[in-house]
């Protein structure tokens, strides 16, 4: 078994999964550990009648409620919204809705443009070709010619269609003058080697047999490892040793116990929460940990008094509405949000609550139901989010998981401008969904159980007074560690941060690649 | 007990009179004890909302047992909730009540896969409106 490595990646998810692609070559030994197992989409639940029961249980987003054998505990009693991650190879991707925008450019420049937050060392202009490389490896259909974008370059697959309920939803954004388009989705609506095209059935969130979604481990694993990338699962790292500027060792428990590997280089890819638990004392910049952003989000839901069922269809990857993401004085708060639109859920799902409310038990349940099934329609606003330092990841002075190490704390209220965002957008929201002819609407003002885009605590910046890392995730102080997933963005836009997550760890990983392949050439 | 629970179900999900079956005598006893003790404290929730019902809940009217159910709703809340979920997921899992909810709205009584649903094309005439709005996003050059 390998006991050295020139770079170990820990965390096979989104970030760890494309930054090993892109670093791998030849002579050059990259091992990827991850606590989580494999798992086995072709078998997804969404083959069994009970389907919907996974999503309380194996698939809950919450790991203090699944308790996997990967899940580790997070303390969130300080935290307006509770955890949502999944421990497995791919990561969170495996439980995701595939939702797939791009950060804009002025989200880069918000000190520049609006005043607030900080500039990120690196421009879209940056990241544009890795955006695109990014796109290719998952599989992404959409259409390019955005309005509320830059230009981008042609989508490989055509959108996903829209339904009865997004359609009457677009046509409301019409006439009210707003923008409104198909998402680019991580779901192929075309089909390609060992991936079958959607086939529209909805539940994307608990894994594709097709795997027409995209996931990390669908898209990058085979591709890294014919490139001579090592992962290995069910592999939890407990400990990185340091001497001086230098993790010498990492430290792992596995089957057959525990175990370290030397190393050359540490790449940091277990989200804010995870890379937590391992760097406490390793990195003392006092800013690490703060600053963490979310993506506070409400939900808004119309019911329909026809019955367009609205459960045909990418759960969450239909269309989405720009009109409000970019800061406008009038709007008396900076930055903004996006709605995306959410289809209809399962019948369990919808009786259980959905996106809002439990529906009642007793004499009015079953009116009830048939008023809902299949006749609602939600719009998110995803807020932007400013990085305030009182919003972090800390860890728990006494409590530790099975590991011995200590338990991740998710402290976290939302911002004043948060709150001002989320309340603008469900006006807005709920306009948009009566112009589409809701009968009702309902409001879910804060998911509480919305924490799946943990962003920030470990900022990049060009000046290491004020950040953590560099353009390129390498820790400030530390010779040999970086950190490559959403730890390290400097603000958090108002979009999904899966691409642009994504696109930063490819040109961290090139940017390893050539630095190894330079040394080696002039030795 | 399985009287005690088959009349609790009944009164969580008594049905309509007409198309929906109430959940307990739909026979749904087993299943919902099942699914209970299949979630932490599940198990000890189901026994703890049942041991608090009166001897002689089965016999009451539904407004009585409505009122019954709302106190312990008020005084065990995390219990109820996990019964009322436990209720829901025995309920539309079951076979049967999927075929009602086939009936009546058109979801297939059938898993989402393999067979899924057809992909149309999408429509791109569709974004005429919003092209003819020209570009809205911020240069930072």
């Amino acid at each position: 078994m390998t006991q050295t490595a020139d770079v170990v990646i820990i965390g096979a998810g989104a970030a760890g999964l494309a930054f090993a692609w892109a670093v791998a070559a030849p002579n050059l030994k990259v091992l990827v550990l991850e606590a989580g197992g494999f798992v086995d989409q072709r078998r997804a639940p969404s083959l069994e009648p009970d389907w919907e029961l996974a999503l309380q249980t194996t698939y809950n987003a919450n790991p203090n409620v699944r308790r996997g054998p990967a899940d580790y505990p997070v303390e969130d009693n300080d935290s307006a919204i509770r955890p949502a991650i999944f421990n497995a190879v791919g990561g969170s991707t495996i439980r995701w809705g595939a939702h797939f925008p791009r950060l804009r450019p002025s989200d880069f420049r918000r000190r520049t443009l609006d005043g607030v937050a900080a500039d990120w060392p690196l421009s879209y202009a940056d990241l544009e070709p890795y955006f695109d490389l990014n796109d290719t490896m998952m599989g992404v259909s959409g259409l390019a010619g955005d309005p509320a974008n830059p230009p981008r370059s042609p989508r490989s697959c055509p959108p996903l269609p829209l339904c009865p309920a997004t359609r009457r939803l677009a046509a409301a954004f019409d006439r009210l003058g707003w923008h409104w388009w198909p998402s680019d989705a991580a779901i192929i609506s075309r089909a390609r080697e060992g991936r079958a095209a959607c086939n529209n059935c909805g539940p994307c969130g608990v894994g594709c047999p097709r795997h027409a979604r995209a996931s990390a481990d669908v898209a990058y694993l085979a591709a890294a490892m014919a490139r001579g990338v090592e992962l290995r699962a069910n592999t939890t790292v407990t400990k990185l040793d340091r001497s001086g500027g230098h993790v010498t060792k990492v430290r792992y428990v596995d089957a057959n116990g525990p175990g370290y590997v030397s190393c050359g280089e540490v790449v940091m890819a277990g989200n804010a929460l995870g890379n937590a638990r391992l760097l406490g004392g390793i990195i003392d910049n006092p800013l690490f940990g703060k600053g963490l952003m979310l993506h506070p989000t409400a939900i808004v839901t119309a019911l329909f008094d026809d019955h367009p069922q609205s459960w045909r269809g990418a759960f969450a990857a239909a269309l989405v509405s720009q009109e409000f993401y970019e800061s406008k004085k009038t709007h008396g708060f900076t930055g903004g949000f996006q709605l995306q639109a959410l289809r209809g859920q399962g019948p369990l799902t919808t009786a259980l609550g959905g996106y809002g409310l439990r529906l009642p038990w007793g004499e009015n349940h079953a009116q009830e139901f048939a008023a809902r099934f299949g006749r609602s329609l939600s719009l998110t606003v995803t807020c932007d989010d400013l990085p305030e330092y009182v919003n972090q990841i800390a860890l728990h002075k006494t409590l530790t998981d099975r590991h011995g190490l200590a338990v991740p704390r998710m402290i976290y209220r939302v911002g004043e401008n948060s709150q001002k965002i989320l309340e603008f957008g469900i006006a807005r929201a709920s306009e948009a969904l009566r112009e589409a002819g809701a009968r009702q609407i309902a409001v879910n003002p804060l998911t509480r159980n919305g924490g799946f885009h943990l962003m920030g605590t470990a900022r990049m910046g060009a000046d290491d007074k004020v950040s953590v890392t560099d353009a390129q995730g390498r820790v400030h102080g530390m010779r040999n560690l970086s950190i490559i997933d959403a730890s390290t963005f400097v603000t958090a836009a108002a979009v999904n941060p899966t691409p642009t997550l994504q696109a930063i760890a490819l040109r961290a990983g090139t940017a390893m690649r050539e630095g190894y392949s330079a040394k080696r050439a002039t030795r | 007990m399985t009287h005690q629970l088959t009349a609790l179900l009944d009164t969580l999900l008594p049905g309509d009179g007409a198309d929906w079956p109430a959940a307990g005598a739909h026979g749904l006893a087993a299943r919902t004890t099942a699914l209970a003790s299949g979630v932490p404290n599940g198990a000890e929730a189901l026994a703890a909302v049942l041991a608090a019902l009166p001897t002689a809940f089965d016999t009451f009217a539904q407004p009585q047992r409505e009122d019954v159910l709302r106190r312990i709703e008020a005084e065990e809340s995390a219990r109820f909730v996990a019964v009322i979920t436990a209720t829901y997921n025995a309920y539309y899992t079951d076979p049967a009540i999927r075929d009602i909810i086939e009936r009546m709205t058109g979801y297939p009584n059938r898993p989402p896969q393999p067979e899924g649903y057809d992909l149309d094309p999408f429509d791109e005439s569709l974004l005429d409106a919003v092209k003819a709005r020209g570009p809205i996003w911020r240069s930072v050059d």
